[in-house]
């Protein structure tokens, strides 16, 4: 059995490295509910854009020229790994990483075979990540979170965007963690280019009866082709706000744990403790009372 | 009228407004009560807001949209500040 002092210090070290993380989930809480009212704060703007999008798009005749559009071949892939830039959070970086590595040797094998896929990391843990699984990453972005903006956010859609148009990628995949609760992040995969657009024929609802009495400005066609890049935009922003909440969810999930496991620690060492001290009190009273029984006789 | 600018990260302003005026892609024009719905784009400049009280106030933007239908304006705009998440 250990000795006292030995199991004394211990304690006191599980105990600080309790408070440092009982400390870091509060610390998450108050960041996560800032992320939730960001998401919260974007709702508004992007519903309405989706809806107009998809009513004027569905009320048009023919398909709309759109340089985002869905091409013939999928030869050049690109995957967008959007990640944190701190760890302590569970699997959440991690899960991205394996789900990047899988999309690259099972989804898309045949391109990346002809090293056709590229790879763009949002956060330092992707870059790490990605790197000790010996996958190249082409371009990284790790300071967007130190300032997080729609316009920041939205110059690296564009950048994409622009790398698509030009017909540099016929296919661009996000893989980030949607948040879901504080306690749940679903890893998804989700296609950013080309565009999906809804299509609703604006019927089905009270308000749908009336898009078809709508004045279009400058026309249906140049309205869409000005949205498109706008959506593709908030879907983008949408993404990186769900990671950030659902990484600050994880880590409040993993610092929850973490601070439960060093209780269940202390708990066990103090056990211990006692036990070592009554063990060093029955040794003594023994050997006084041997030592007493030995003056007697 | 009631009238809402939103960005991507909040609610610019919501109220009870007498007239808007608004940079569309085909030049500058005015929403007003009973407008006919519309929805419209919108080019880099001011929108000029005059509120029932009589209180006028402008929002610089870089682009956007603009839904009106039921004299309810809605206005989807990207503006020049920035908000820290």
């Amino acid at each position: 059995m250990a000795n006292l002092k030995d199991i004394r210090t211990r304690i006191a070290s599980v105990k600080s490295t309790q408070q440092v993380t009982s400390a870091m989930k509060m610390v998450s809480a108050a960041k996560l509910r800032k992320a939730q009212d960001a998401i919260i704060q974007m709702r508004p703007y992007a519903d309405k854009l989706n809806e107009i999008l998809s009513n004027v798009s569905g009320n048009l005749d023919s398909d709309v020229e759109n340089k985002y559009a869905e091409r013939k071949n999928k030869d050049r892939i690109l995957i967008i790994a959007i990640t944190s830039n701190r760890g302590l959070c569970g699997g959440f970086n991690s899960n991205v990483v394996r789900r990047t590595s899988e999309l690259l040797s099972v989804t898309f094998k045949e391109q990346s075979k002809k090293s056709k896929v590229d790879v763009i990391a949002i956060g330092k843990k992707a870059v790490d990540g990605l790197k000790s699984k010996g996958i190249i990453v082409t371009n990284s972005y790790l300071d967007i979170y130190e300032k997080l903006s729609f316009a920041s956010v939205s110059e690296i859609a564009q950048s994409v965007m622009d790398s698509y148009a030009q017909g540099t990628y016929d296919h661009v995949e996000l893989v980030y963690n949607q948040f879901k609760n504080a306690a749940v992040q679903n890893l998804v995969n989700e296609q950013f280019l080309p565009v999906k657009i809804n299509r609703t024929n604006g019927v089905k609802s009270r308000k749908g009866k009336m898009q078809s009495s709508y004045l279009f400005e400058p026309s249906k066609q140049e309205i869409v082709v000005n949205i498109i890049p706008q959506s593709l935009k908030i879907q983008f922003f949408k993404a990186i706000l769900d990671s950030v909440a659902a990484e600050h969810g994880a880590r409040m999930t993993a610092m929850h744990k973490a601070t439960d496991n060093a209780f269940e620690l202390i708990r066990e060492l103090k056990l211990n403790y006692n036990k070592a001290r009554q063990a060093s009190i029955t040794n003594e009273i023994l050997e006084i009372v041997s030592g007493a029984n030995a003056m007697k006789s | 009228m009631y009238l809402e600018i939103i960005t991507p990260e909040k609610l610019l302003f919501e109220g009870d407004i007498t007239i808007i005026k608004l940079p569309g892609t085909l030049g500058y024009f005015e929403i007003m009560q009973n407008h006919e719905s519309i929805i419209s784009t919108l080019m880099q400049g001011k929108i000029k807001v005059k509120e029932t009280n009589g209180i006028i106030t402008y929002f610089e933007i870089k682009g956007g949209l603009v839904e009106v239908s039921n004299n309810e304006v809605k206005v989807l705009v990207e503006s020049e500040d920035h908000t820290n998440i």
